[in-house]
């Protein structure tokens, strides 16, 4: 660490490459602090969180009983114990709270005024931070899975909605549908998908790219520029048709992917599926690095909502596996740990790259903060600071060790 | 440093040792760029190769008579090696032009320290795969879609003409196996690739699949087969799912590795035991958990098998 200081100091080195040292050992020490809580609001699981990206401040969260909750992040008091507390909600005596299970939640990119909510009652609502009421009510005809709306779009406010309607006929017919903000309206609707979509991200490095994941095995790319259909599928064997048997053929997963996440630089994306495999696939060109995370354990029937770290070298996937946070390397594939603490099953995890903090939740109601462990000092530090009875890292009094001998 | 290992429990300690040794590798980058001498490429490939030969020591010849060449299933190798994505491009052909990810540049670079201090830094496209050399070849198993069998191409072209000795088809089959094995590593083949790259007749398809080197796939497409690998299958399967069963039995649902290896193998477990173990601990049917009395293994819900 020093040797950094100093090459930074001297020139040797780039400044970013200090932070992102920094960054990666917070992120590899991430662990349940007893001095950090979150509120606990929601009587029935957590289906989504959203961190919103100006200031890192406020987090929205949406659950399966239809409220959604804002909390503060940040700790203003003096004191090391701190509970994010809820500032307000979308309850269930508010009149436009949704009926059924709150499914994706998101923050207005550009800033906190307002926010997007998107729930198995047919609806995505645009919500008006300051009143809690919906400023925009977008009906649909079927359950919506999930929406996104891309971080860096200057030109465009679309809001991408995966639905599932079923037509008069009673044909099923997955769309994904593209909503205007600015005006309102519906713009268009990108078909080719066979089967329920269960996830949609736009690239945070285009703001014409958009990947759908869907029940039917595959991951379409599309540009919402273009007329026509999709720019490429992802196929797990890169175009060997002749490692599968022929009706695997083009698929990205052997089952249903359920989980899209692009990497923060947007040249890598990430699937899940239920075939108990993530592949990490260039973004580009479509081809899958053939990366080998091993078994990632899947069982969600809805999306699985994962996040890449940012800032750190090298990068790590957070992706809820049953119970617990999986940790895995990005490149390499290898398993870092286990972040154990959630008494059922996780449903979405969210990163904090000013803090290198993750925050997930899960059907238990909980919403866990697992922050990085500070530095440990030394014995000769410990001592010296006993000593002067010094004042380092809150031992809490109930804690403080007052009634042991030294004699035995 | 060394205090703060007093404090830690053993379990603890094998966690934060991977993730210590990650940090070291952050923190630690003038050490990297000096000692650089170790040729990643070269030693990796050499392991791989003599942890196929261990592993085709433990397949067991006498059962099926000397007529199957000795079969090593690919996941097999994760057992012995911690980083899967290393073994799959060995293993696995990759086209080595497109991938972009670091870790494909690691092992691509070659730094050789001259005499003077300098570095020289050599590319190397990849080429070193066993199975672009026609020394490995691979086969779809069937019975699931992730798990691929390797078989040294020598063994299974000694063990395949062995088979055909004697027979009509002997004289197509070894056509076929020239063709096959210096150049091509695919698992299935198509009918115009049949018929127009490797220029074989109709009648000489039928006489492949007769005699087991190629099993049908879909209409017009098969599947490249060892043969007489069906019995090989149906024991291995069997096989598998006794082990399991001894590992759910046991108490808590977990047994150490040396404990059931020791254990006597029913009469469905024809293979040895260290066969069927590297081949759960590969296919993660069981967690493989560090103690300090050695490894566990614990058997993992949700299995189909």
């Amino acid at each position: 660490m020093l040797s950094f200081l100093y090459a930074r100091q001297s020139g040797l080195d780039d400044p970013v490459r200090l932070r992102r040292a920094e960054s990666t050992r917070r992120v590899l020490s991430l662990e349940l602090n007893h001095n950090r809580d979150v509120d606990r609001i929601h009587g029935n699981g957590i289906n989504t969180l959203d961190i919103e990206v100006i200031d890192g401040r406020y987090m929205l969260s949406g659950g399966s009983d239809g409220v959604i909750v804002i909390y503060d992040l940040e700790n203003n008091s003096k004191k090391p114990q701190y509970t994010c507390k809820a500032i307000c909600t979308v309850g269930r005596s508010s009149r436009h709270v949704h009926k059924f299970s709150v499914e994706t939640v998101q923050w207005y990119p550009h800033d906190t005024g307002m926010f997007v909510s998107s729930s198995f009652d047919k609806t995505m609502k645009v919500w008006d931070t300051e009143t809690l009421k919906p400023a925009e009510e977008f009906q649909f005809d079927g359950n919506v899975y999930c929406h996104h709306m891309s971080p860096v779009a200057r030109k465009h406010s679309l809001v991408a909605a995966l639905l599932y309607s079923v037509l008069a006929v009673g044909t099923k017919d997955p769309k994904v549908q593209l909503c205007d903000l600015k005006s309102g309206s519906r713009i268009h609707i990108l078909q080719g998908h066979r089967g329920e979509i269960l996830s949609v991200r736009w690239s945070p490095r285009y703001d014409h790219i958009l990947a759908t994941a869907s029940t039917d095995s595959r991951v379409h790319i599309w540009d919402v520029r273009r007329a026509s259909g999709s720019l490429f599928t992802l196929d797990q064997h890169n175009g060997d048709k002749s490692k599968t048997s022929s009706e695997a053929v083009n698929t990205a997963h052997n089952g249903r992917v359920n989980g899209l996440c692009f990497t923060a630089d947007g040249l890598h994306l990430l699937t899940t599926g239920t075939d108990d495999r993530m592949r990490l696939w260039n973004s580009a060109t479509g081809e899958n690095t053939l990366v080998n995370y091993g078994k990632v354990v899947n069982e969600s029937r809805k999306g699985l909502k994962f996040t890449v770290s940012r800032g750190c070298s090298p990068e790590f996937v957070f992706v809820p596996c049953g119970s617990s946070v999986a940790v895995y390397g990005l490149h390499s594939g290898e398993l870092i740990t286990m972040l154990r603490g959630h008494y059922n099953n996780v449903d979405c995890c969210e990163f904090h790259p000013d803090y290198q903090e993750l925050y997930s939740g899960g059907k238990d109601c909980n919403i866990l903060a697992w922050v990085p462990v500070l530095r440990q000092p030394d014995i000769e530090d410990e001592e010296t600071n006993s000593k002067r009875g010094g004042t380092h890292a809150a031992i809490n009094p109930a804690f403080e060790d007052a009634w042991s001998s030294d004699e035995d | 440093m060394r205090k703060q290992l007093n404090k830690e429990v053993a379990v603890f300690k094998s966690r934060m040792n991977r993730k210590r040794a990650l940090i070291a590798d952050t923190f630690c980058l003038t050490k990297r760029r000096r000692c650089a001498a170790d040729s990643v490429t070269g030693e990796s490939q050499a392991d791989i190769r003599s942890s196929l030969q261990y592993l085709v020591t433990l397949f067991s010849r006498k059962l099926f008579n000397d007529s199957l060449p000795p079969v090593v299933l690919k996941h097999q190798l994760y057992s012995l090696h911690n980083d899967k994505t290393s073994v799959d491009k060995q293993v696995v052909r990759s086209d080595c032009n497109k991938c972009s990810t670091w870790d494909s540049v690691q092992s691509h670079f070659i730094i050789i320290t001259l005499m003077h201090s300098e570095a020289l830094v050599f590319s190397f496209p990849r080429q070193n795969e066993l199975r672009e050399t026609g020394e490995l070849l691979m086969f779809q198993l069937g019975f699931d879609s992730e798990a691929f069998a390797l078989v040294f191409a020598e063994d299974y072209r000694a063990k395949v003409l062995q088979g055909e000795a004697g027979r009509g088809t002997l004289g197509t089959v070894e056509k076929f196996l020239t063709k096959l094995i210096p150049s091509c590593s695919d698992l299935s083949f198509n009918k115009e690739k049949m018929l127009k790259e490797f220029l074989f007749t109709d009648s000489e398809i039928t006489q492949l699949v007769k005699s087991g080197v190629l099993t049908v796939r879909d209409a017009g497409s098969w599947w490249l087969s060892i043969p007489n690998s069906g019995k090989f299958i149906k024991y291995f399967i069997k096989g598998r799912k006794a082990v399991l069963g001894m590992v759910k039995k046991s108490k808590y649902g977990e047994i150490l590795q040396t404990e059931l290896e020791g254990r006597r193998t029913t009469s469905q477990v024809k293979f040895q035991m260290k066969y069927h173990i590297h081949d759960i601990i590969g296919a993660e049917l069981v967690e493989c958990i560090q103690t300090t009395s050695g490894t566990l293994l614990r058997y993992v819900d949700g299995n189909v098998n």
